[in-house]
């Protein structure tokens, strides 16, 4: 991967800082036994750890089969997640599957490295495919998607919708109200909450996070295809 | 420290009719003039990503600098001379310019995403689109006589301009049809009118109707394309050598049947607008090769997919399409 570094270096950092933040969230969702939204922090952990050891060779650690196993587990997880969501709730587009391809893209990723991840020869080695190309078309299907979502959960008035769904009422530390909820629905207070949670758990920043997922995925797609 | 669990979940909106009652918040009408304005954000991201490829940070002939100039030939003097200048500013500066470049779509696409900046990131798309047409493009080849619309004729980042054109925001009702919101439903037809005229004659003007012209305008994109599109190119470049002009004049007359059919009742409309969006998609992918992504040096993903995009904010709306709980579109209100 040609180009330059400061660029790669910079889609690293921004990985690494998401995935310390959906790090933060994880503690906060264990420690306040929060619901939803655990999950995707957990992807989103592995993921930008994942993508920083993409996009700078240094940062790239343990075999691939290690992170192909992970995310096999988070997409059957996610598909799962959908399927339950759909029979419990009718049929609708439920937030677990853009998590779902997201771990698909991950799994592709680390399974068709290409020339583009620059994942070290020892963890190359352990995959099955190493050095095989990922097809250019799924590639950008798959990055189309993450830049679509991206957009999209930006406009979406729902905020925190990427990260819990829209059918957690309520869902943020911070018992931020979503703004159609005038319908009498049951809105969950959340008290006692630290200012720090409040801050790190604020639904725009989570949505942010997810924004930012899915540009870096869909550059390291584009500069795979 | 004490907090309320949030476990407590309800049932969603469906984004389509079930056909059983919904127990959740009753939801708003689709906004489609917004939806298609986040489509529209969408490309400009994937072209500000685009633009972001390693090497679009180059110098020569491979490089970004190398793409620009390349687009001067065949155009009058003083419009190729704007055009081997503009190449030669990004080749003394490449790293600068493609940051500024990518950093300008990036913009746009998140600008259109906030209301607040919608506006202006409109009208920024409006001003981009014909800069790149005309520094980046190289007028799309009307001027050589090489607009022909199998190759994103005349100019497929003309198309954002429009569609930020068509879809400025305005409040008022997506129907008959979402172009018309804004402009108006007499200006709407025309301008579609005025475009899909202008493609009928940029399809058989020119080389636009030379069999090894349409030929090689494919074969040369094969090269770096994966395998199912290298077949489907072979194809298509054997079909174009030896029913080119044929295949011109149909697009032509696709054209004329295109602009004409906005004029005449919603369901001939409809056929119409099917033909058009089939043909396009058909273009883009077999001929334009989807702007020559998937080979890994494209800026953007050319005219087929925004023509298909044009086609359907001129869909007839029913009265009540946009009024009811039955949306089958992804929209801004709750995509999730």
């Amino acid at each position: 991967m040609t180009g330059p570094s400061w660029l790669y270096h910079l889609f690293a950092v921004l990985m690494l800082v998401v995935a310390a933040y959906c790090l933060v969230l994880l503690v906060f969702s264990i420690k306040e036994h929060r619901m939803s939204g655990w999950d995707v922090d957990v992807a989103h952990v592995l993921m930008g750890t994942g993508m920083a050891g993409m996009f700078i060779t240094e940062l790239a650690f343990g075999p691939t089969w290690t992170w192909e196993l992970a995310f096999v587990v988070l997409m059957i997880w996610f598909v799962a997640r959908s399927i339950q969501s759909v029979q419990e709730f009718g049929i609708h587009l439920p937030h677990y599957a853009i998590h779902a391809v997201m771990s698909l893209a991950m799994l592709l990723m680390f399974a068709f490295p290409g020339d583009a991840t620059r994942v070290p020869a020892p963890s190359m080695a352990m995959s099955s495919s190493a050095g095989s190309r990922l097809d250019p078309g799924l590639g950008f299907l798959l990055a189309f998607a993450f830049f679509a979502s991206a957009i999209f959960t930006l406009a979406s008035p729902r905020k925190g919708a990427a990260h819990h769904g829209s059918h957690v009422p309520d869902y943020a530390l911070v018992g931020s109200v979503a703004p159609d909820r005038s319908d009498g629905s049951p809105m969950v207070t959340v008290a006692n909450v630290s200012m720090i949670e409040r801050v790190v758990a604020t639904p725009w920043l989570e949505d942010a996070s997810h924004v930012v997922m899915c540009v870096a995925m869909g550059l390291m797609l584009v500069l795979m295809i | 420290m004490a907090t309320t669990p949030v476990d407590a979940e309800q049932p969603p909106v469906p984004l389509v009719g079930t056909g059983r009652a919904s127990t959740g918040p009753r939801r708003e009408p689709a906004d489609l003039q917004r939806t298609f304005q986040l489509i529209l954000a969408t490309v400009w991201l994937l072209d500000a990503v685009l633009q972001l490829q390693p090497f679009m940070f180059t110098r020569g002939s491979g490089g970004f600098s190398g793409m620009l100039t390349g687009m001067a030939p065949g155009n009058p003097g003083w419009i190729a001379r704007t055009i081997t200048w503009n190449g030669s500013f990004v080749y003394h500066q490449p790293i600068l310019t493609d940051t500024l470049f990518a950093g300008m779509q990036f913009v746009i696409a998140f600008g259109i995403v906030w209301r607040r900046s919608l506006k202006a990131a409109l009208a920024l798309s409006i001003v981009w689109s014909v800069g790149v047409w005309w520094f980046g493009e190289g007028l799309g080849g009307v001027f050589n006589g090489g607009a022909t619309p199998f190759g994103g004729g005349p100019g497929g980042i003309l198309f954002y301009g429009l569609l930020a054109v068509l879809l400025w925001p305005s409040e008022g009702p997506d129907r008959p049809f979402v172009a018309a919101r804004t402009v108006g439903v007499r200006v709407a037809k025309v301008v579609w009118a005025v475009v899909w005229t202008l493609l009928a004659t940029l399809s058989i003007v020119g080389s636009g109707r030379s069999p090894q012209t349409l030929h090689d305008l494919v074969a040369n994109m094969n090269s770096g394309q994966p395998g199912w599109l290298a077949h489907l190119d072979r194809s298509t470049e054997a079909f174009f050598l030896h029913h080119g002009t044929p295949a011109a004049v149909a697009l032509a007359v696709m054209c004329v049947a295109a602009a004409v059919g906005v004029f005449l009742p919603a369901r001939v409309t409809q056929v119409t607008l099917v033909l058009a969006m089939v043909v396009f998609a058909a273009i883009w992918i077999a001929v334009q090769n989807l702007g020559g992504i998937l080979a890994g040096g494209s800026t953007d993903p050319n005219s087929g997919l925004l023509v298909v995009v044009l086609a359907l904010i001129y869909w007839p709306l029913s009265p009540t399409s946009t009024a009811t709980d039955d949306v089958t579109l992804p929209t801004s209100r709750g995509v999730q």
